[in-house]
């Protein structure tokens, strides 16, 4: 059974049980309406109940498109209660953008006309809501028709705000509009004077302020090229503002009484008198000193100070108690920055600002000042910096507020604020306000806050914190670290790694090497006490990297310092530390960490002396060996390497990090970073090609192994990268090292003699199961570049090459030297290849030989 | 300029009132629109945060609860929110007085009547009567006519 009331159609869809029996209910009624709206014979009762039914389903967010026509038809009823649904449906159902809306044209035309002034009122709120181009055009005539002849209040306002929204329809509509009316008959009547004409009068004067700043700005737009038409419009519309300009005094003591009496109970809200016509008026006024300034006219900059002194009146006198007042106050200041007026209105637009933000306020409508009181503050700031400055502690109050949004903005304004001079007081507030929103992160019973909004400001502070250090690099070193740290401490679970890296260029770039040094060293002893112990606990991970990166980079220093305590902070406890965290981050799998612990204990072994210590390094490098990460996996291998390298080597490579300074790497740095990295590459590429080669194929053995290695270049090039802030540091490591000038030893013999080169052998050292030999290669016509041996022993032994010295370019007779080092049993042979490029020529060359020694190992 | 639209619903997000002023030209379906206003206005606590906050781009809200309905009006980005909280103060208090003790039934049955009290406040988005009892006189007007 389907409701025929629109009562107990209501009721049927609130007493649904499930949302299914709610959907067929809905189905079956809309169904229903359908069929009946398409039955003409309907009465026109039973139509408006189908109406009615159908703007429930609207509410309801149904489809109710098939009732558009039917609703407009409505309208043509000559029975009231018909004409008002009908009007209400229409302007509910339809949008401005449908062409049904011609439909209305004769209706709206006739019913503007009716003698019946509800009817009448009917038409002009419908044309104000929907009118499209053609519709404002075509009944324009009839509003103003109403606004000449009808002194009724209520039509008039109704009147003056549709003929506000014509206005915005088309402009053009403005050269016909009768402005006389305004002051000739709307304000000085006092009977049609009423709030409402005013608010209308507003409206009007406001359409009439936006029409010619949308010329204003087109005109602007446009630059030198004269359009006719538009700079045609300008001078009409400055003849129109020249008009409107004597009625700048009425509105203005209209303002200015509304704002200082308290007469008219009906229009009293909260104890102020209208709030709404006040802040109408005021951006009425403010509109005619905007567009007067900017086109000097003299007509309106003549009353520049009265507006200043109402202003300042507006400012005294209202009670910023409740919210109509602060509405007012609000309305205020932001005319007075908008204008840009005189220095004292915007220090008063500042206090009645920080005003808002006074904690006293009570909960709910407090927020609501604070907001906008911010919101503002964060805009005016750069206008009026040393006023707002004033206010810092109302601002530091607002970050320990209860919403969020003020919270955010409160936190906004603070770094707006933020200079050389208040960058510690403010620093030291900030630390306070991360203290307190880590601890209520983890408190789920008293936090009111969202885990995920804390973490946000958590992350929004600590970026914006930083960016400052960054600016102000100047300040105080040794505080700057120990707030740093402090932060880290407190809030360094929510910190991302890359953030991390900040900190970490942060620590680097400190000059008070002794201060760092002494801090870390009483880091490191409070995590390695036994007795304390509490840091490693807690999942802080970008504390752990930060300690795990001092490891690496000052270890020989801490131990040095004299501060540090050595029973607690040596190499054993050190490398049992780094031990326990590569233990605790491959567990988790949180490779990020783990390429910083490779790095460190890497850069670690360089710097003790114990061998155990040096071997349990070894042995957090080799755990990841077969790692699942093929990053990790390559890095672990390509360190190992590294780490069997001589004393002398190794140094040259875990040098100590330069000064990181940031800047946009360019394309001419990325190359050289490159080439070194290449440089580095070589002995793995050897160690390939000596397996691939071990089976002496012939097949040449630089093509099978060119993929792999670009490949691995790359993946060198980002581990590096990775373990270093960014990859520039890998560039200046690298060419701190001191370029060394090799010379041919007397007693080295020639063993290759090619076209491009010659190569010369010489045995440094051969004992049994082991021979080092060196190689130095020369180019004999053209300069050489990317010089890559490739060296291959019989099966039976094993051979690591070290790396090419001095480069792998050289010119015309000088030498390169590359350090072979065989292991294993058997004869001494080897068959070489060398492959190069000459004269810069891409096209790679290569010279293959083979060379036997009589000697055994 | 003006307010955009204007909703009304309950706690559980059932919505008692829409309408919208301007024709939104952003292509999000109004119920779309409406359900995550919802969402985003029932989180908030309505004790302690503001009544304020920022929708999209172009939009601000301003809501406001009363008892288990929420009034909500959305405003242009540049506007200020303050004067139009006392908007919706102002349609709830002359609802109250024209039904007499408002409660969310008179408002789900008398729907057309809540549409006739706003069309009497506003016009086109911008209000136009703020003397409660010039607009209840007008209202029982018309509400006798029926």
């Amino acid at each position: 059974m389907v409701a025929s009331s629109l009562r107990s159609f209501i009721k049927d869809v609130r007493g649904a049980k499930t949302l299914a029996d709610e959907r067929s209910i809905i189905t079956k009624q809309s169904a229903k309406i359908r069929t009946k709206l398409r039955d003409d014979h309907l009465s026109n009762e039973k139509k408006r109940v189908n109406i009615q039914k159908l703007l429930y389903l609207y509410i309801l967010g149904e489809k109710t498109h098939f009732g558009q026509v039917e609703s407009i038809n409505l309208i043509a009823s000559d029975n009231f209660v018909d004409k008002r649904l009908g009007y209400l449906a229409t302007i509910l159902l339809l949008d401005e953008s449908q062409d049904l809306l011609t439909l209305l044209t004769n209706m709206l035309n006739n019913d503007l006309q009716h003698p019946n002034k509800y009817i009448v009122a009917l038409a002009l709120n419908t044309l104000g809501c929907l009118s499209s181009t053609e519709l404002a055009r075509d009944l324009y005539p009839d509003v103003e028709n109403i606004l000449q002849t009808s002194n009724d209040p209520y039509l008039l306002r109704k009147a003056l705000q549709c003929n506000a929204k014509l206005i915005f329809k088309d402009r053009s509509l403005l050269e016909i509009f009768p402005l006389s009316i305004i002051s000739s008959k709307l304000l000085e009547n006092p009977i049609v004077c009423t709030h409402g004409v005013l608010l209308g009068v507003c409206k009007v004067l406001q359409a009439i302020f936006i029409s010619l700043d949308n010329t204003l700005q087109k005109e602007n737009g446009k630059g030198d090229t004269e359009d006719e038409s538009t700079e045609q419009d300008l001078q009409q519309d400055i003849t129109i503002i020249r008009t409107i300009s004597d009625l700048i005094p009425q509105l203005s003591t209209r303002l200015s009484s509304l704002n200082s009496k308290n007469l008219e109970p009906a229009y009293d809200v909260q104890g102020i008198q209208d709030p709404f016509l006040q802040c109408e008026l005021i951006v009425t006024l403010k509109w005619f000193f905007k567009i007067g300034n900017h086109l000097n006219l003299d007509e309106i900059t003549q009353y520049n100070n009265n507006f200043n002194d109402l202003l300042t009146q507006l400012a005294t006198n209202t009670s910023a108690a409740k919210n109509p007042g602060n509405a007012i106050l609000y309305e205020v200041t932001k005319s007075i920055f908008e204008l840009k007026l005189t220095q004292p209105l915007r220090v008063l637009g500042i206090n009645i600002l920080a005003n808002f933000l006074t904690p006293s306020k009570n909960s709910n409508t407090g927020n609501n000042v604070k907001y906008v009181g911010l919101n503002t503050l964060i805009k005016v700031v750069p206008e009026e910096p040393a006023s707002v400055q004033r206010y810092r502690k109302f601002i530091s109050q607002c970050l320990y507020d209860y919403d969020i949004s003020i919270k955010f903005r409160a936190l906004g304004l603070t770094f707006a604020i933020m200079n050389e001079q208040n960058l510690t007081e403010l620093t030291t507030e900030l630390v306070k306000f991360l203290g307190e929103i880590s601890k209520s992160h983890y408190s789920y019973v008293t936090s009111y806050i969202d885990m995920d909004d804390s973490k946000d400001l958590i992350v929004y502070t600590v970026d914006n914190l930083l960016k400052k250090f960054e600016i102000y690099s100047n300040g105080d070193e040794k505080a700057k670290l120990d707030t740093l740290l402090t932060i880290l401490k407190i809030s360094g679970t929510f910190i991302d790694l890359e953030k991390t890296n900040e900190f970490l260029i942060a620590l680097n770039n400190m000059d008070d090497m002794k201060y760092k040094i002494a801090t870390f060293s009483k880091e490191l002893t409070q995590i390695l006490d036994p007795k304390i112990k509490a840091n490693t606990l807690i999942g802080n991970a970008s504390l752990d990297l930060v300690m795990i990166w001092c490891i690496g980079e000052y270890t020989d220093l801490i131990k040095l310092d004299s501060s540090t305590d050595k029973k607690i902070v040596n190499d054993n406890s050190i490398v049992k530390y780094l031990s326990d965290l590569n233990d605790k981050y491959r567990l988790s799998h949180d490779t990020r960490m783990v390429h910083y612990i490779l790095t460190a204990a890497l850069k670690l072994s360089s710097k003790i002396t114990n061998g155990q210590c040096v071997e349990n390094l070894r042995q957090i490098i080799v755990s990841h060996s077969k790692d699942a990460n093929l990053m990790l996996q390559t890095k672990s291998v390509q360190y190992e390497l590294l780490f069997n390298q001589p004393d002398a080597v190794k140094k040259l490579f875990l040098q100590a990090m330069p000064k990181f300074e940031k800047k946009l790497i360019n394309a001419t740095s990325v190359q050289r970073h490159n080439t070194t990295i290449s440089k580095a590459q070589n002995q793995n590429n050897d160690l390939l090609l000596d397996l691939l080669t071990d089976t002496v194929e012939k097949t040449s053995p630089s093509e099978v192994l060119k993929p792999v290695e670009t490949k691995q270049r790359d993946i060198i090039a980002d581990l590096l990268a990775s373990t270093g802030n960014k990859s520039q540091h890998t560039g200046e490591t690298s060419t701190s090292i001191p370029i060394e000038v090799v010379t041919l030893p007397s007693d080295a013999v020639s063993i290759h003699d090619g076209v491009e080169l010659q190569v010369y052998e010489k045995t440094i050292d051969i004992s049994p199961g082991l021979a080092h030999l060196e190689l130095y290669i020369q180019p004999k016509n053209s300069k050489i570049s990317d010089i890559q041996p490739l060296c291959a022993v019989p099966k039976t032994q094993k051979l690591t090459l070290s790396q090419l010295r001095p480069s792998n370019n050289l010119d015309v007779g000088k030498f390169v030297k590359q350090t072979l080092k065989i292991t294993g049993s058997g004869k001494l042979k080897l068959r070489i290849k060398l492959s190069f490029q000459k004269d810069e020529n891409p096209a790679s060359e290569s010279e293959q030989f083979d060379y036997k020694l009589d000697k055994t190992i | 300029m003006g307010i955009r639209f204007m909703l009304c619903f309950n706690k559980q997000g059932v919505v008692r009132l829409v309408r919208w002023f301007a024709t939104s030209d952003n292509s999000t379906d109004p119920q779309e629109e409406i359900s995550q206003i919802y969402r985003l206005i029932s989180s908030r606590d309505h004790k302690h945060q503001c009544n304020f906050f920022e929708f999209s781009d172009d939009t601000k809200l301003v809501y406001k609860r009363y008892a288990g309905l929420y009034f909500v009006i959305g405003i242009d980005i540049t506007d200020e929110e303050p004067i139009y909280l006392s908007h919706i103060h102002l349609f709830v208090e002359v609802l109250d007085a024209f039904f007499g003790n408002v409660c969310e039934l008179d408002i789900v049955f008398n729907f057309y009547k809540v549409y006739m009290v706003m069309d009497e406040m506003f016009l086109g988005g911008e209000i136009q009567e703020v003397s409660k009892d010039v607009l209840l006189e007008r209202l029982s007007t018309t509400d006798r006519l029926e």
